[in-house]
C-alpha cells in the first residue's frame, strides 16, 4: 500500500524547475523589453474579458443618456451652445496670438511645432493591480496608439501608454510610483521632475534647490525636455513645500490637474515627430 | 477521445481571471479574493493528475498579464501553492469544510505573501492588510467555493 504520508517525490524537479522560469521571467520582463511581444499576445486573448468587465459600466452612461427627460437634453443643449460660443470666441482670439506667436519665433529663427493631432479614447473600467496605478483604454494600435505616447485629459496631463495591443492598450498615470515627468513652474521658469507616489492625488517634486523661486499656487506644465511628453500641457498645482533645514534642498507635493480617477474620455496626443522608443 | 467536460476547468479559470479586473470601489480592492488561486487550490486538489504544476504556471501568466503585474511573479506563488497541495491533498480532501478553509487561508497567504513581496521589492509599498484581506475573504468563501466546483465537478463528470 502506498504511504499518503510520503512527499510526492515526482513534484520536487517540476516545481523548482517552474520557480527558476518564473523568476527568469520576471527578471528579463524587468530590466529588458524582450517578452513585451508574448504580453501582447496574452493581452489580446484577455482583452474579450476586459470589454466584457466594463460592459455594464459603459450600458449604464447609456441608459442613463436614454432616459434623460427632455428638459435636462434642452438645459444641457443650452449650455453647450453657450459654452461652444465662448470658446469660439476665445478662439479666434487664440489664433490671432497663434499666428503672432509663430511669427515672432520665425523672427527669433526658432522652430517649434505648435499643435498636436489628438486621438479620441475611453476608459475601461477595469481593476488592475491595487499597488500600481494603470488603467486600460479601449484604442490600440489599429487605431494608431503607440507605446510612449503621452494620454490626457480636459484638465491636463493624465500619463503615457506603455502597453499596446491592436484594440487596447495600458496606461501608466503620473501617479504611478514608478513614474516621472518633467516640468517646468510657470511662474519662475524652473525645471524639476515631478514623481508619482501611488497617491492619485500626489505628485512629489524632490531635491529642488534651496533657494528655488517657488510658492504654493504655482502651476507645473510639461517642459518637453525627454522628448516623451509635447512640451506646455499643464500637469499640477503645487499644494505645500517643506525645507529641512538639514538638507540643502527643498521639496514639494503637487495635486495633479488632470482627473486621474474619475475622467473616462481621454485624449492621446499623437506627435508630429517620431517618438523615440520606451527606454 | 477528446474530453470536452474537461473544459469546464479552464472556463473556471477564465471566470475567476473576469472576477479579479472586475471594478471594486477603492477601499474594497485589496479585500478582493484572490478566485482564480481559490478555483486552482480546488481542481488541484480534486484532480491532481490533470491540474498540476504547468496548469498553475500558464494560468499565472495569465493573471500577471490583466494585472499588468511582472510577467511570471503570479506564476511563482501560484507554483509554490500549487506544489503544497499537489503534496497534501489527500490529507486535505478528508478534512471538514473549517479545517480546509484553515489550510487554504495558508496557503493564500503564502501566495499573497510572494506576489507582495515582489511589489515590495519594486518599492511600490503596499499596505500590510495586502498580505492578509485577500486570504482572509479567501479563508471565508471557501466552504462555498468547495461546494460549488464540487457539484459542477460531479454534473460534468470528472474524477
Amino acid at each position: 500500500m502506498k504511504n499518503i504520508f510520503q512527499p510526492e517525490r515526482w513534484t520536487v524537479a517540476p516545481t523548482l524547475f517552474l520557480i527558476a522560469m518564473s523568476i527568469a521571467i520576471m527578471f528579463v520582463d524587468h530590466r529588458f523589453p524582450h517578452l513585451d511581444n508574448a504580453r501582447a499576445g496574452i493581452s489580446v486573448v484577455i482583452s474579450p474579458l476586459r470589454y466584457l468587465v466594463s460592459l455594464p459600466a459603459q450600458s449604464g452612461a447609456w441608459v442613463t443618456e436614454w432616459f434623460k427627460t427632455h428638459n435636462r437634453l434642452v438645459d444641457e443643449n443650452r449650455y453647450l451652445i453657450d459654452e461652444k460660443r465662448l470658446l469660439t470666441a476665445r478662439l479666434q482670439k487664440m489664433n490671432v496670438l497663434l499666428e503672432e506667436n509663430t511669427r515672432l519665433r520665425n523672427l527669433l529663427g526658432s522652430a517649434r511645432k505648435l499643435s498636436d493631432e489628438v486621438i479620441v479614447a475611453e476608459l475601461l473600467s477595469v481593476d488592475q493591480n491595487p499597488y500600481r496605478q494603470l488603467i486600460e483604454l479601449n484604442k490600440g494600435t489599429l487605431d494608431g496608439l503607440v507605446d510612449g505616447q503621452a494620454v490626457i485629459d480636459d484638465y491636463g496631463v493624465m500619463g503615457q501608454i506603455i502597453h499596446s495591443t491592436p484594440n487596447s492598450s495600458t496606461v501608466m498615470l503620473i501617479s504611478d510610483p514608478e513614474h516621472a515627468i518633467p516640468v517646468q513652474f510657470v511662474r519662475s521658469g524652473l525645471r524639476s521632475v515631478a514623481f508619482g507616489n501611488g497617491n492619485t492625488d500626489q505628485l512629489e517634486l524632490r531635491f529642488l534647490p534651496a533657494t528655488a523661486n517657488i510658492e504654493v499656487g504655482d502651476q507645473l506644465v510639461t517642459s518637453g525636455l525627454g522628448g516623451r511628453f509635447p512640451s506646455d500641457y499643464p500637469v499640477a498645482g503645487i499644494v505645500s513645500i517643506s525645507h529641512d533645514k538639514t538638507h540643502g534642498f527643498k521639496s514639494a507635493l503637487a495635486r495633479p490637474l488632470a482627473r486621474l480617477d474619475s475622467s473616462r474620455e481621454v485624449l492621446v496626443i499623437k506627435p508630429r515627430e517620431k517618438t523615440p522608443p520606451p527606454s | 477521445m477528446i474530453q470536452f467536460n474537461f473544459l469546464v476547468i479552464p472556463l473556471s479559470l477564465v471566470i475567476g481571471l473576469t472576477l479579479l479586473i472586475l471594478p471594486l470601489p477603492e477601499w474594497a480592492k485589496i479585500y478582493r479574493p484572490d478566485w482564480v488561486a481559490l478555483f486552482l487550490i480546488y481542481w488541484s486538489m480534486a484532480l491532481p493528475k490533470r491540474v498540476g504544476l504547468l496548469f498553475a504556471f500558464f494560468t499565472g501568466l495569465f493573471v500577471d498579464v490583466s494585472q499588468g503585474t511582472l510577467l511570471g511573479q503570479h506564476s511563482l506563488a501560484l507554483v509554490v501553492i500549487i506544489f503544497i497541495n499537489l503534496n497534501l491533498h489527500q490529507r486535505i480532501r478528508v478534512m471538514s469544510l473549517g479545517g480546509q478553509a484553515m489550510y487554504v487561508f495558508f496557503l493564500l497567504l503564502i501566495n499573497q505573501l510572494i506576489v507582495v513581496w515582489i511589489e515590495g521589492m519594486l518599492q511600490r509599498n503596499p499596505p500590510v492588510m495586502a498580505f492578509f484581506g485577500p486570504a482572509l475573504t479567501g479563508m471565508a468563501i471557501w466552504p462555498w467555493v468547495f461546494i460549488l466546483l464540487r457539484d459542477i465537478r460531479r454534473k460534468a463528470q470528472l474524477s
